[in-house]
């Protein structure tokens, strides 16, 4: 499965709920999948996109769906700790698992080394959770978290390949364009 | 009016309901109010990074945030700092218990303690320091005012000469 074709399928779902994107491709690839005022995009910080989604997810009633990564999750894995802790039934949390930290130099990740994060997830007490390898699995599960209460914790096993080109965009703008969605003023 | 209730009264008037924070026995009196009144949502963190993205995730949706944590934990949220608030421009006001001041004994609290203000003035980061109450209620309303006009976090360094809370 590759993250791109899977971010497109997800797009295809989601409707207008609120998306927190992890740093570098799954940003990027966001972008190019589909360009919306409600994709908050993370450009550093590696190791907070599920955290900014778990302060969302307890601000909004709207679903809100975390597009993670195995290695930035590695990084902060009290995150999932924390969203157990709360038990915000309106978040889902998507890890894009490649194994590897990709953009450094395709250097093998814990996950590629037994580290099951579906697991750890089970763990903190997330109730819903699953690990998938293809994308008709992954379309199954995601359409029944945008269902379901939660929290969801969905680990889907993907293929890295070519990265797309930088998307445009601006922090400053990004933080601003949703914000407005929300109806909250730019100030 | 006692330094924990100040803290509180201003977070309610800059509409700041929820708050993200890593425990600190020096400042517990002030976060133990947050965690007993309804008007908040006291989330715990397991490391104080964490705390900046959770406070960033509800202002993105419109809700004021704030954080609470120790010099220390500033330590821990730098980057988080640097490369989330500032860019994206988030208000997130920071109230931190400012360790390594006169009355610290432990020498392992004293170098990140004694760096926190020079590290937030080389981010451009305002900051304030709070020794006694004295005009308190309007430098804790004035640094939230400013930090929402300048949308980008403020710092509240509480000493233990303010709190005189036990360092631990």
């Amino acid at each position: 499965m590759l993250r791109f074709e899977a971010t497109q399928m997800l797009l295809r779902h989601i409707g207008d709920l609120p998306i927190v994107s992890n740093l570098g491709p799954t940003t990027d690839e966001l972008w190019h999948a589909g360009h919306r005022d409600r994709n908050f995009y993370t450009y550093g910080n590696m190791g907070l996109c599920s955290s900014i989604a778990l302060g969302m997810a307890l601000s909004t009633v709207e679903k809100v769906v975390s597009l993670d990564g195995d290695g930035s999750l590695l990084m902060n894995m009290g995150s999932i700790a924390s969203i157990g802790r709360e038990q915000p039934g309106n978040l889902v949390v998507v890890v894009w698992d490649n194994e590897q930290w990709a953009q450094t130099g395709h250097q093998s990740s814990h996950t590629a080394f037994g580290t099951d994060l579906e697991q750890v997830a089970r763990s903190c007490s997330i109730p819903k959770t699953a690990t998938v390898n293809n994308l008709e699995d992954l379309e199954a599960v995601f359409c029944d978290a945008l269902e379901q209460e939660g929290p969801w914790f969905i680990v889907a096993k993907i293929e890295e390949t070519e990265y797309m080109p930088v998307a445009p965009i601006e922090p400053e703008m990004t933080l601003y364009r949703f914000r407005q969605s929300f109806g909250a003023s730019g100030v | 009016m006692p330094w924990n209730d100040i803290i509180v009264d201003s977070l309610k008037k800059w509409d700041t309901s929820l708050v993200a924070y890593v425990p600190d026995i020096s400042i517990d009196r002030v976060t133990t109010l947050i965690d007993e009144d309804p008007y908040f949502h006291l989330v715990s963190s397991s490391r104080e990074e964490e705390a900046i993205g959770v406070a960033v995730g509800a202002y993105a949706t419109g809700r004021n945030s704030a954080v609470f944590m120790q010099s220390s934990g500033f330590g821990n949220s730098i980057n988080a700092i640097a490369s989330l608030c500032i860019p994206a421009r988030t208000p997130i006001p920071i109230f931190l218990n400012l360790r390594g001041g006169p009355g610290e004994f432990n020498i392992a609290q004293v170098p990140m303690g004694r760096a926190t203000r020079p590290i937030l003035d080389t981010l451009g980061l305002v900051h304030f320091t709070l020794e006694d109450e004295h005009n308190m209620e309007k430098i804790v309303d004035g640094a939230l005012k400013l930090c929402h006009a300048n949308r980008q976090p403020v710092a509240i360094c509480m000493t233990q000469l303010l709190h005189g809370g036990k360092l631990a």
